[in-house]
């Protein structure tokens, strides 16, 4: 597990620059809200500040996140997109009254930035591990949105990453922090449910992300400017294909250049979760059998090495909204999904808590920024901190990659590799195209 | 689910992984489901085919990433220098498993500049191929910034005594981000040498890399990884 560290950071420094400083200069006229005396108000020296890069319809709401919180500051986004920069520029201009977000066209600019503590990453998936890691070299703390990587082998890279440069990281696996899912979740790990037996996790929906992607292209359409949409960076490490806009406008998904398909889609979220309920946040499955069809229905069974069984699956669910899991026990089972209403087995029944108020969705995304912002405070570690981040992906690779060979798999987590299969083993990785790497 | 339900589904199958998603519209020359099924003879031919597209070179590249033999390796070496097809020469040779790649990989390393040097230095990184630490080491110095980065993380993959030695020279001899660069694939060496049970030297190099005047970032991180590593045993160096 990665261990949050004990580093003095830039806010405590200046923190304790500003008491000394103070004594030296005094007096000295500063608004009562720079020094925090305003009821509610947050001295700029606590708040933290953020930057968003490749923000899309997804990083707008996490933006909007960031913008109610009185004790983080939004300053500057970076997107390889004129009009999404503009629209976050007006976004956050509009909610602080100024016009003081900086637009950058090339994330480097933004992670120069010494006085930002933090990004929000929420580019396509193609660079959510490059991204990462350039971030945690310029020791910035990390909200990255979900699936975190497009391999195997970018999964250990981010991880070790983090690891390596001590810095806070959130992956976009809110449903760590929705409640309905913490009370499933708790209640397994509790007990409960008595021995477990079998986890189950919603795969993407195979009508709308089939499980294996495709390596086709679109076809060519002339290049915009590259003022207007840097194609050459939209793709980034992944293989050049001409440019259609289709991609630009969020048509990316389904393509094996640029996404993991329905398994990563949305077992990032749920196999996660049995991950956590499996006590299983530092290893992966041991065995991966896939069954189904091209779009839907299908299944990946999997066990773990103490016994428990975890099915990724995208059908059969009792309708609880998206991204459901069910955690059966050999007392009893839970099962929940996105509309935050819980079903539990008979005898659970007095377990269930008073429904939540409110979006059940919105309040798991708010729950779980204000866990990230918190840990930056803190220096503590996030609910989806890079190394159960990396586990779950590592998984759901190997769910991927058995379901496109078609035949059962088994994986030695120690060594990180397949049983006996080469050609599964050649999948763990994938060349970057240069500039970008995993280091 | 029941277990009726896991019964009715059908059983496990190949997939090329040419299926697309639905509603796109997909023109014939781009559609990969056939090249996506072939076998390493096949896929060669259309790499050696003057006629054949950008497109289906792509594909047979990233097919022979998956199924590629040692005897695709020629083919996939002459593209190296190709600036429309150098990356996907790199997906597909860089999974196979036969030192003949490493030879092809070092074997253009005088030849190529720019990104598609960078490309190959990168995929030499990965491939952890310590007979290629010698030109790296001079490479560190190149003129070309993007070269010497990419030289520089490649040492820090490799790692080793002698790729040690090449980043601690280089930590002498380099300033402002190139230094940095160095400082941070010293990290990823020195984390190599313990992976490789070389503690003694990893310990060296994070002292050396925890000295006033490396950057923060990296001095902080290594910092923690003596401490992290002296915890991990129970007791003080």
């Amino acid at each position: 597990m990665t261990k949050s560290r004990g580093l003095v950071s830039r806010r405590q420094f200046a923190r304790t620059v500003a008491q000394a400083g103070a004594l030296a200069v005094a007096p000295m006229i500063v608004p009562s809200s720079v020094l925090g005396q305003r009821a509610g108000a947050v001295p700029p020296s606590d708040r933290i500040v953020f930057g968003g890069i490749g923000i899309g319809n997804r990083g707008m709401s996490s933006v909007a996140c960031i913008l109610s919180y009185k004790d983080a500051r939004m300053v500057a986004v970076a997107d390889v997109r004129n009009e999404r920069r503009e629209l976050v520029k007006s976004t956050v201009d509009k909610r602080y009254q100024n016009s003081d977000c900086k637009m950058y066209s090339s994330h480097e600019e933004l992670l120069d930035r010494d006085d930002i503590d933090g990004v929000l990453i929420a580019t396509g998936d193609r660079w959510h591990t490059p991204m990462s890691i350039l971030a945690a070299k310029a020791g910035k703390h990390i909200y990255c949105e979900k699936p975190c990587s497009m391999t195997i082998q970018e999964s250990q890279a981010l991880a070790e990453a983090v690891r390596r440069y001590g810095i806070v990281y959130q992956a976009g696996c809110q449903r760590r922090n929705g409640k309905n899912f913490v009370f499933a979740m708790e209640l397994a790990r509790g007990g409960k449910l008595g021995k477990l037996q079998t986890l189950h996790c919603n795969a993407g929906t195979g009508t709308q992300w089939p499980p294996i992607t495709t390596h086709d292209w679109l076809p060519a359409e002339p290049e915009p400017a590259k003022e207007v949409v840097d194609w050459d960076r939209w793709l980034g490490p992944s293989p050049w294909r001409p440019y259609n806009p289709l991609y630009v406008q969020g048509r990316w998904r389904g393509y094996f250049d640029f996404h993991g398909g329905g398994i990563l889609e949305w077992g990032s979220h749920t196999a996660d979760l049995c991950q956590y309920v499996n006590d299983a946040d530092n290893t992966q499955p041991v065995e991966y059998e896939p069954k189904g069809e091209n779009t839907t229905p299908y299944f990946i069974y999997c066990r773990y090495a103490n016994g428990v069984k975890l099915v990724h699956r995208d059908s059969g669910w009792l309708g609880l909204g998206t991204c459901s899991v069910r955690f059966e026990g050999d007392n009893g089972w839970v099962e929940t999904g996105d509309t935050g209403k819980i079903e539990v087995s008979e005898n659970l029944k007095s377990e269930l808590p008073p429904p939540e108020q409110g979006d059940a969705f919105n309040l798991t995304l708010h729950y779980h920024w204000r866990d990230f912002v918190e840990c930056i405070k803190t220096r503590s570690q996030a609910r989806s901190h890079a190394t159960a981040a990396a586990n779950t992906h590592i998984g759901c690779h190997a769910a991927y990659i058995a379901y496109l060979l078609g035949r059962k798999l088994t994986w030695d987590p120690a060594k990180q590799e397949f049983v006996n299969d080469a050609e599964a083993n050649r999948m763990r990785s994938r060349e970057l195209r240069p500039p970008w790497r995993l280091v | 689910m029941t277990q009726a339900t896991q019964e009715t589904v059908p059983p496990a199958k190949k997939r090329g992984g040419g299926q697309r998603p639905a509603a796109a519209t997909v023109p014939p020359e781009f559609q990969a489901e056939k090249i996506m099924k072939l076998d390493s003879p096949e896929l060669v031919q259309i790499l050696k085919d003057p006629a054949a597209t950008v497109f289906q070179k792509d594909k047979a590249c990233m097919r022979l990433a998956m199924v590629g033999t040692k005897d695709a390796v020629p083919a996939l070496a002459a593209m190296l220098s190709d600036p429309q097809f150098s990356h996907y020469a790199r997906f597909g040779l860089a999974p196979i498993p036969d030192p003949s790649v490493d030879d092809a990989l070092r074997g253009v390393l005088k030849t190529l500049k720019g990104k598609l040097l960078v490309g190959v230095i990168d995929s030499i990184g990965q491939r952890k191929d310590a007979k290629s630490v010698e030109p790296l080491a001079k490479m560190m110095y190149d003129a070309d910034a993007e070269v010497a980065q990419a030289a520089t993380a490649a040492l820090g993959l490799i790692s080793g005594p002698q790729a040690t030695e090449a980043l601690q020279d280089g930590l002498a001899k380099t300033k402002g981000s190139m230094r940095t660069a160095v400082a941070a694939a010293g990290l990823v060496c020195a984390e190599g040498l313990m992976a490789q049970g070389d503690r003694k030297g990893a310990l060296a190099l994070y002292d050396v890399l925890s000295r006033a005047g490396i950057p923060k970032t990296v001095r902080l991180a290594a910092m923690h990884s003596t401490i992290a590593a002296e915890t991990a045993l129970g007791r003080p160096r």
